[in-house]
């Protein structure tokens, strides 16, 4: 894939490096951002062949393909880790937030384009040690949230958990980097004119993800070493029977998990209201109403990362606390979808593929985030926690709906990335089997979950046979979708040159004022954007 | 652009004060956490900083029932002698625990504890225990272990908590390496410099 995204890149130049300087030693932040997607779509596969794995086995009851429950186990780790942090936060964040950032603002790229190319490289190291983790020793079968006692060196004697946590220590550091990238960029490199409350709302989603990283990913990494001198160096911070406490890593660990789901979905926010007001051919609705929702969201992210531990045993006043301070995130999320309904209210609707999953996005968004209100009621969800209930609602407002969100990212924006249409045609259609797929895969799972079936178990008692067995077909033709995906990336390369602005009027930020594909350096002089209207 | 330049370093180093302040955060939060617990009885942690019971005793009763656990690297067996006792509230108790060492050799361990409900913790108060001090059992033997405490007749004026009759004080024993001693279970050991939270009432 990379080698046929070069060859378009860079008519315009004069001198272009070496393949390996250019794409090893890169400092270009279209190239980095190159790069980032082509990890996603790496990562991607493995992580989805792992899940595809997991719903074969759990296809029916028994044990089928899976007799050995620790691989089981490291499938669900494995799977959980690859998607949130090397498919969806290297595709929206370092992926698109490089490529069009820089684009958006009117500056010629990122603030520090050395430290752009580190961050992407320990992000590949990441994944390598990743890797490493499951290959070696019996690898890590302690579910991405890593909970001591099972992750503690008694119960994962070997180096596995160890190569885990570097590598999210890796991932980490490569994204703080990132984010204070972005920070920079986005407050020193605006175009003259482009004042905070005109950039385009996908800027703002970066810029506000941006601060979440820096602020729960430190905590991350500083429950990570505990664990990692827990197991190896002699300390006890989560050992009860030296004076820790298990239920400290939950803590920390959801301190910094619960930011984590904003920083996989404002992305994708932004992303859906730069389409939503492309192809209604209306500038946004609510423009700083949206921009300060994000902000909210990501601000009353930080004091409800309790809800995801309520059985621990709170009293009833912290649960009381936390279901109310979960449930007003329903606010701002609502300020959105209301929001992007009013845009495309009297707007002149176009159903392109960007457009028909932005469309999906905010279905599956909705689904999910009805079933979170359910789930924020600390009552409720001590019944349901450890359910599929609690899958399916956290696959639908995290997972498939930023996968939705990058799939709409994807097609808006591949003209102007590879200078080529995407087949059409072939592109709906997978529209279609992914959305009925992920569909079938997911909603079953909340009746399953409803019925009391366990998450993260390779077997199930023969009464929960019906829906796993509709979720594994759904599953199946997810995976067809997804085929279909790279099937439609292959062809596009080979598809008719794009305009410059191929969405025509609806489209008014600055990546559509400059050629298909962009050129190897863009606003080389940076645009007035003097009393020009707010960007949506 | 020089101005930018500088402009650009500025805002990365105030950045990476950010991280650095969140980082110290999250290492902090380890004594904050274990304050807050020790000071609201918060995860059920009974009050053991009390030198002798109340001076009323209420005509109201309460259940406590008793549970033991063992680490499974520890040889022992542990029971408590007594299922339940009922109490009125305010009045001082003696309970005792039986361990026995299984093994062919010296035993160190530890009991941690906890009472649940959790929100009986601030009102469950134990003058002395076994489980204050490290207990050294030889091979086979074996030893009854007293517990003294009363349950506080606050406990009627809480709101969230004067619907209780029953609680459970619930212990588990772990393997320590004796202080004086030199260790043979090197990882253990290792880690026996670093206690945070063993009670250090004796």
């Amino acid at each position: 894939m990379a080698n046929a995204a070069d060859a378009h890149h860079d008519e315009h130049d004069h001198h272009m490096p070496g393949f390996f300087t250019r794409w090893f030693c890169s400092t270009n932040h279209k190239d980095i951002g190159t790069l980032y997607i082509i990890v996603s779509f790496i990562a991607a596969i493995v992580g989805g062949a792992m899940s595809w794995y997991i719903r074969l086995e759990l296809a029916e009851p028994g044990i089928q393909y899976i007799d050995d429950f620790q691989f089981y186990n490291v499938l669900v780790t494995a799977h959980g880790f690859l998607m949130v942090f090397f498919v969806v936060m290297p595709a929206m964040i370092g992926g698109f937030g490089n490529w069009f950032v820089p684009l958006m603002i009117g500056a010629p790229d990122m603030a520090f384009p050395r430290m752009n190319n580190i961050s992407f490289w320990l992000l590949a190291a990441g994944l390598v040690l990743l890797v490493l983790s499951t290959i070696i020793g019996d690898g890590p079968g302690t579910g991405w949230t890593v909970y001591p006692p099972l992750a503690s060196a008694d119960f994962h004697p070997g180096p596995s958990v160890d190569f885990g946590i570097l590598a999210l220590h890796l991932a980490g550091a490569s994204s703080i980097l990132g984010a204070i990238n972005f920070i920079v960029t986005i407050f020193n490199m605006r175009a003259p004119g482009m004042t905070i409350h005109r950039m385009p709302l996908f800027v703002w989603a970066i810029l506000i993800t941006a601060f979440l990283l820096l602020l729960a990913l430190p905590v991350l990494a500083g429950a990570l070493t505990m664990l990692l001198t827990d197991r190896n160096f002699g300390t006890a911070f989560f050992i009860p029977g030296e004076g820790g406490d298990p239920v400290l890593w939950q803590h920390l660990f959801w301190f910094f998990g619960h930011p984590e789901v904003y920083i996989i979905i404002i992305p994708a926010f932004g992303i859906i209201s730069e389409v939503v007001s492309t192809f209604s051919k209306k500038p946004v609705f609510g423009y700083l109403g949206m921009a300060y929702a994000m902000s909210a969201i990501g601000v009353v992210g930080f004091v409800v990362w309790a809800h995801h531990m309520f059985t621990i045993g709170f009293t009833a006043d912290t649960r009381a606390y936390f279901t109310a301070a979960t449930m007003v995130i329903a606010v701002p999320t609502g300020v959105k979808i209301f929001s992007w309904l009013a845009t495309m209210w009297g707007g002149s609707i176009k159903f392109e593929v960007p457009m028909l999953y932005a469309f999906g996005f905010i279905f599956l968004f909705v689904v999910g985030g009805v079933t979170g209100i359910t789930l924020a009621n600390s009552s409720a969800d001590v019944v349901f926690h450890d359910t599929y209930f609690v899958v399916a609602h956290f696959h639908y407002v995290m997972a498939i709906a930023a996968v939705l969100a990058m799939f709409s990212g994807y097609f808006y924006w591949v003209g102007k990335m590879i200078g080529r249409q995407y087949p059409r045609g072939l592109a709906k259609l997978q529209f279609w089997v992914f959305f009925i797929g992920v569909n079938v895969t997911f909603f079953p799972q909340h009746f399953s979950g409803f019925a009391g079936m366990p998450r993260r178990i390779p077997d199930y008692p023969a009464p929960y046979e019906g829906w796993n067995y509709v979720s594994s077909v759904g599953a199946l033709i997810t995976a067809i979708g997804t085929l279909l995906f790279f099937i439609v990336v292959w062809r596009t390369f080979s598809g008719p040159k794009v305009a410059d602005n191929e969405w025509g009027e609806g489209a008014t930020t600055l990546e559509w004022t400059i050629a298909s594909p962009a050129p190897w350096h863009t606003h080389e002089v940076m645009p007035d954007m003097t009393g020009k209207a707010p960007a949506e | 652009m020089a101005s930018r330049d500088t402009r650009n370093r500025m805002t990365a180093t105030a950045l990476w004060v950010f991280v650095a302040g969140m980082v110290g955060l999250s290492f902090a939060s380890v004594p904050l956490y274990q304050l807050f617990c020790d000071v609201t009885g918060y995860g059920g942690q009974p009050k053991t900083d009390v030198a002798a019971g109340p001076s009323e005793i209420s005509e109201k009763t309460i259940t406590v029932r008793f549970d033991s656990n063992i680490n499974p690297n520890l040889p022992w067996r542990f029971k408590p002698v007594q299922r339940q006792v009922t109490v009125r509230l305010g009045e001082e108790r003696l309970a005792f625990y039986q361990a026995k060492n299984l093994s062919k050799g010296d035993a160190t361990g530890t009991a941690l504890f906890n009472v649940t409900p959790f929100k009986a913790g601030q009102y469950f108060s134990k003058i002395d225990c076994f489980c204050f001090t490290e207990q050294t059992l030889t091979a086979g033997q074996v030893a009854d272990m007293p517990v003294q405490f009363f349950v506080d007749p606050e406990i009627l004026n809480d709101p969230n908590t004067r619907d209780l009759k029953t609680i459970t004080l619930s212990y588990t024993f772990y393997k320590t390496e004796p202080d004086e001693a030199p260790s043979d279970a090197p990882k253990t050991a290792a880690r026996d410099d670093t206690q945070l939270n063993k009670p250090e009432k004796g």
